[in-house]
């Protein structure tokens, strides 16, 4: 890493934009692209002093701050545009949390690096709607909190429900959501909602370790711990009548589900074996990055294609999972009101994957070209008339799902052109912690965060008392100003506002 | 499986400590030897699932590691920690006891005491999804290391 002074180092950011800013070449050693982040007044500080922190004289071993991650991916071979920093970008792994990456696949020496994905490849979130308003729910609510968390297994060593041997598994990875709908645990509007149709078909379960599916097994239809969750939500707000029409949503009042859950130990585990073989492939093939975290292989390297395959493998095990807790609420659901999930007309409004790579056509410099899109923390969101969205949001642009945090608002959002050109139709993912996990358990105490949920009228069911501190709003960026600045930048647009009533984590 | 004797039931002084990292949790470990201080590290991951106070020495369970170096050594050690609690046995061990640490060839063996995770007996902690490589220290001559673990 250049060590600058703080002063110095503002010399390379310029704001170019109300919520725009640009990092550029030189800032990091190597910069193939420059850099951009995306940031109102506030997150804008949270940034700077990031960066100012990292600067400060003496600072051994910390971590690199947000931008310098950004600047650092934007000096990988065969990037195209601009690396990306979205409003809710903190320090990741490599790439920062919040950060997209594009690669030109024609471009024989581009890279695909699992650091651009994450661990928890495809992790996404999933918005069911319901005929039900919060009148009907209200005097309901802690039984139906009870029964969602006595249906969805949570947290840490818990195990999956739903039947699952060895030869079941090669087939879900093979067939994603195809698999769920097959043994009956999805309707088939479902998969028209999802992102790729809930299959990924490059998936090729023999590229994966026995580890990861050893791992995987045992895990199937869990939720995780950490920052997932499952919320019953209700509508607080409509910015657009029309578009929320088009999701089923009619008014203020209504009663949803979100889902917020990933590839578990699965996908965590193929990652895991990528960064060991990719370290390998980097030496062989020369691939100079400016951070060891950034480890990577050419796309069209053994090492590249058996990654793709492998993460494609965990992405279709993500929305297995994400199927999985989706028949898990409906059953919850049918039960507590006597009647059925179609009755309920709990259909899928959309799912959305934040931790994926994917391939797909855009523009540069006036040519479309085949490119290798990273987002790791970052959401999809293609604008109206773009062909790999589902025919019912052609005309309003792909539904974006911005989870909050425990006991905060919720978003939908839609995709827009402007971000199609400026981001690779790419926007944020959620808040972004602020503080660290460490910091929360020391600073905030339990029963006060809880206390807190219960005056906001909040149901809440946590497996884990420390995830309570760790996870609780004041640890997170507050995510109205990321949704706001998304907005205000024109890189999507707000469409509906969630509030939670009732909570379940691991 | 082996069993466990007399002298195994020696609980070891608590050697770690977790750092503020902003998404992840870092782990400092020390010891009275650079073995100690890899054992120490092992128990402070599992101490992050649950609560250890409440895991019992019912079993063991052997694991062996390697790696190109040290660095490589301790990632691969911790992998197969976290793979031991993960899938089947799904083990979670009070203390992790080093058995023959070949600092030359960069091999572990060791074994770790506890018992099957299970729920309702084990306070569910925060789950670890991998070990990383991210400024991960070995100090060798101060016997001490830092591990970020991503959760």
């Amino acid at each position: 890493m250049v060590v600058r002074q703080y002063n110095e180092e503002l010399k390379y950011l310029e704001k170019i934009s109300a919520h725009c800013w640009r990092i550029k070449k030189g800032f990091q050693p190597n910069m193939n692209v420059e850099g951009v982040f995306y940031v109102n007044d506030h997150l804008e500080k949270l940034m700077l002093d990031e960066l100012r922190n990292a600067c400060r004289p003496g600072m051994v071993g910390g971590f690199l701050p947000g931008v310098k991650q950004i600047a650092n991916v934007a000096a990988l071979p065969g990037i195209v545009g601009k690396s990306v920093g979205l409003p809710d970008v903190h320090s990741g792994y490599g790439f920062a949390i919040g950060n997209m990456a594009a690669f030109d696949i024609g471009d024989p020496k581009s890279v695909v690096s699992p650091g651009g994905v994450g661990f928890d490849i495809n992790c996404g979130v999933r918005l069911l709607r319901t005929n039900l308003w919060e009148k009907d729910v209200l005097p309901v609510q802690e039984r139906l909190a009870q029964s969602m968390f006595d249906h969805i297994p949570v947290g840490v060593g818990s195990k999956g429900i739903i039947p699952m041997n060895a030869r079941d598994l090669e087939e879900a990875l093979e067939m994603g959501m195809d698999w769920s709908l097959r043994e009956g645990y999805i309707w088939a509007e479902d998969k028209e909602h999802c992102e790729e149709y809930g299959r990924m078909l490059s998936a090729d379960p023999s590229k994966v370790s026995m580890r990861a599916k050893k791992r995987g097994l045992p895990q199937l239809g869990t939720l995780g711990a950490g920052n997932h969750y499952a919320e019953i939500q209700i509508v607080d707000e409509i910015y657009d009548k029309w578009a929320a029409g088009k999701m089923g949503i009619e008014d203020v009042g209504q009663v949803c589900v979100m889902i917020h859950s990933g590839s578990r130990g699965f996908g965590h585990q193929v990652a895991t074996d990528a960064l060991v073989q990719m370290e390998k492939a980097m030496k062989r093939d020369n691939i100079e990055t400016n951070d060891r975290q950034l480890a990577c292989a050419r796309i069209s390297s053994q090492e590249g294609q058996d990654y793709l395959k492998s993460m494609a493998a965990a992405a279709n095990f993500a929305w297995v999972n994400r199927s999985s807790m989706t028949f898990l609420c409906r059953q919850a659901f049918a039960k507590q009101f006597n009647t059925t999930p179609d009755d309920l007309d709990m259909h899928v409004i959309y799912d959305v994957s934040h931790n994926i790579a994917k391939t797909e056509e855009h523009i540069v410099d006036g040519k479309q070209k085949t490119l290798l899109v990273h987002r790791k923390g970052s959401t999809r969101a293609f604008p109206p008339h773009h062909p790999l969205i589902p025919v019912d949001y052609q005309l309003t642009g792909q539904p974006v799902l911005i989870g909050g945090t425990m006991g905060t608002c919720s978003y939908v959002l839609t995709g827009t052109e402007k971000g199609m050109q400026e981001t690779f139709g790419s926007t944020c993912h959620g808040a972004g912690r602020a503080l660290s996990r460490a910091k929360s358990r020391r600073n905030l105490d339990y029963q006060e965060v809880l206390n807190k949920l219960e005056a906001q009228g909040i149901s809440i069911r946590v497996a884990s008392p420390k995830l309570v501190m760790e996870e609780a709003p004041e640890s997170y960026k507050n995510v109205t100003d990321v949704v706001d600045t998304c907005h205000a930048a024109g890189i999507s647009n707000k469409a509906i506002k969630l509030r939670p009533i009732a909570v379940i984590k691991g | 499986m082996s069993e466990i004797n007399e002298e195994d039931w020696f609980i070891p002084p608590v050697k770690y400590e977790y750092l503020d990292h902003t998404a992840d949790v870092q782990i400092h470990a020390w010891g009275d030897s650079l073995q100690e201080a890899f054992e120490q590290c092992a128990n402070a991951m599992y101490g992050y699932m649950t609560e250890i106070e409440y895991v019992e020495m019912k079993e063991t369970q052997e694991i062996e590691a390697e790696g190109d170096d040290l660095l490589g050594l301790l990632f691969h050690f911790l992998d197969e920690c976290l793979f031991l609690f993960s899938a089947e046995p799904f083990f979670i061990a009070r203390k992790v006891q080093i058995l023959e640490f070949d600092r030359e060839n960069f091999k572990i063996k060791a074994r770790g005491f506890g018992e099957t995770f299970e729920l309702g007996k084990h306070p569910q902690g925060t789950e670890v999804k991998a070990i990383t490589y991210s400024n991960m220290q070995v100090h060798e001559d101060k016997n001490e290391l830092f591990v970020i673990i991503d959760i």
